[in-house]
This record gives C-alpha cells, sequence and structure tokens, in this order.
C-alpha cells in the first residue's frame, strides 16, 4: 500500500520507533492505528507523527484516547508529533488536548 | 422539476452497507455539494465531520444493516439525515456522547430519535456564515 495515496490508511514505524500515520484517522483507519499502538505500547513509549493526516473523527480519536488511559496506567504519556490544525481543533473540541505531549506543526 | 442553484442542492439520498471504509465516500460527497453551495473551506471541513459523525453513531449502534443518509442544502444550511436499523439504542452511550460533544464543537445542531419501529435516525445541520442563520 502506498502510504501517500489519498485513498489508503497506513501506520509505519520508522527508524526512531515513531508510529508515522498516513490517511484520515476514521472509523477504518482508527482499528489500524489502535492495533499498531497495541503492538508497541508494552515495550516502547508511544510517540504518534501526525503530519499526514488532514481528518480525524470521534472514532479516530477513540483509539489515541485509549492509548492515552492505558500509558496513564503505566505513568506514561503518548506524545503527538507535528499535529496540524484539523487534529488539533478535534482535540479542542473534545477537552483532550491535556491528555497528550502534543508537538505542533 | 425544481432548478438547482447553489443555495438549494439536493436531496442526494445514498443508501450504503455498514462497511466503515465507505465513510470517506459520504465525506467526499459531501464536501462536493458543500463546495458547490459556496460553504467556505472551514465549514467544508465541518461539514465532512458532522457527516463522519453521524456515520458513525449509526454504524456502531445499529443493527449492521444499510445505513440511509440523505444530504441537502437550503439557504446556506447544510443537512445530514441518517437511519439505520437498531435492536436498541443507548442515548447515554458514551461513543455517542463523545459524537455529540464533536457535532456541538463544530457548531452542528443535531438530534437523534428512535422510531417504535425500530429505526434510530440521526440528523446534523450546519450553517454557513454568510448565507445560513
Amino acid at each position: 500500500m502506498d502510504p501517500h495515496d489519498n485513498n489508503a490508511f497506513s501506520v509505519e514505524v520508522n527508524s526512531d520507533g515513531i508510529l508515522v500515520v498516513h490517511g484520515d484517522i476514521d472509523m477504518a483507519g482508527g482499528p489500524v492505528l489502535e492495533a499498531s499502538i497495541l503492538e508497541r505500547e508494552a515495550s516502547c513509549p508511544i510517540v504518534i507523527d501526525l503530519a499526514d493526516v488532514s481528518f480525524i473523527d470521534s472514532s479516530g480519536l477513540r483509539s489515541l484516547l485509549g492509548a492515552s488511559r492505558r500509558a496513564e496506567s503505566r505513568d506514561a504519556v503518548v506524545t503527538l508529533r507535528r499535529v496540524g490544525p484539523e487534529v488539533m481543533r478535534l482535540l479542542e473540541i473534545t477537552g483532550t488536548t491535556d491528555l497528550f505531549a502534543i508537538d505542533a506543526r | 422539476m425544481t432548478p438547482l442553484t447553489p443555495n438549494r442542492l439536493g436531496p442526494v439520498t445514498i443508501t450504503l452497507p455498514a462497511e466503515p471504509t465507505l465513510s470517506r465516500i459520504v465525506r467526499l460527497a459531501a464536501s462536493g455539494m458543500a463546495s458547490m453551495a459556496q460553504f467556505s473551506v472551514d465549514e467544508i471541513e465541518d461539514i465532512r465531520i458532522a457527516v463522519s459523525e453521524v456515520l458513525i453513531a449509526l454504524i456502531e449502534h445499529g443493527e449492521s444493516g444499510d445505513v440511509e443518509l440523505r444530504l441537502s442544502v437550503d439557504n446556506g444550511k447544510f443537512r445530514i439525515d441518517g437511519s439505520t436499523a437498531v435492536s436498541e439504542l443507548n442515548l447515554d452511550h458514551p461513543d455517542l456522547a463523545l459524537c455529540r460533544t464533536v457535532l456541538d464543537g463544530v457548531g452542528a445542531t443535531h438530534g437523534i430519535e428512535l422510531s417504535p419501529e425500530g429505526r434510530a435516525s440521526i440528523w446534523a445541520m450546519v450553517s454557513s456564515s454568510t448565507t445560513g442563520e
């Protein structure tokens, strides 16, 4: 799957161990992202690069909130990197900004 | 035939299986209509989110049957009406509450009801700041 294809959703792990998300985090993409997070969270801090995400809805947000809750139970925090305005807006609307360490674009 | 103008479009009716991957298609249709109706870029983004939230509520809380959606624009108001069969609907479900929070956040008026025939109906409406209320 081409991660730069607008019709595709993908999550890749880069050489720094960062989860790099491509595409819309919606009802279809959210579970894929959640599976990628679950695969890594027991052994690594979760850092998610959202530079290539220009759409997220509440179902996608739930995958991030679940990761945040689980991280909190491990005294950790999920880091969101290169967060674009669309994702930031949803975090602000839902009052969940403080649940993440955020590095905006 | 009623003429379609940028201020009055649709209704466009879409029937789709309860398949999450199809939500992108509905967002595309909605953003196309909103663009034709001269909603602003920010308003189109709000409409894309509103359509997605309506779909989430219907697909995640429905019985996995078809979802019917009706998109229309009238006098600067973009309206989304959706329905699907449900066996029960817990209006206090936290996921539905999150949908409502997001709809409120994008400035969409919205409503949800359960018919005696066992169909959940959800609507949301986004108004243009320039032509609507």
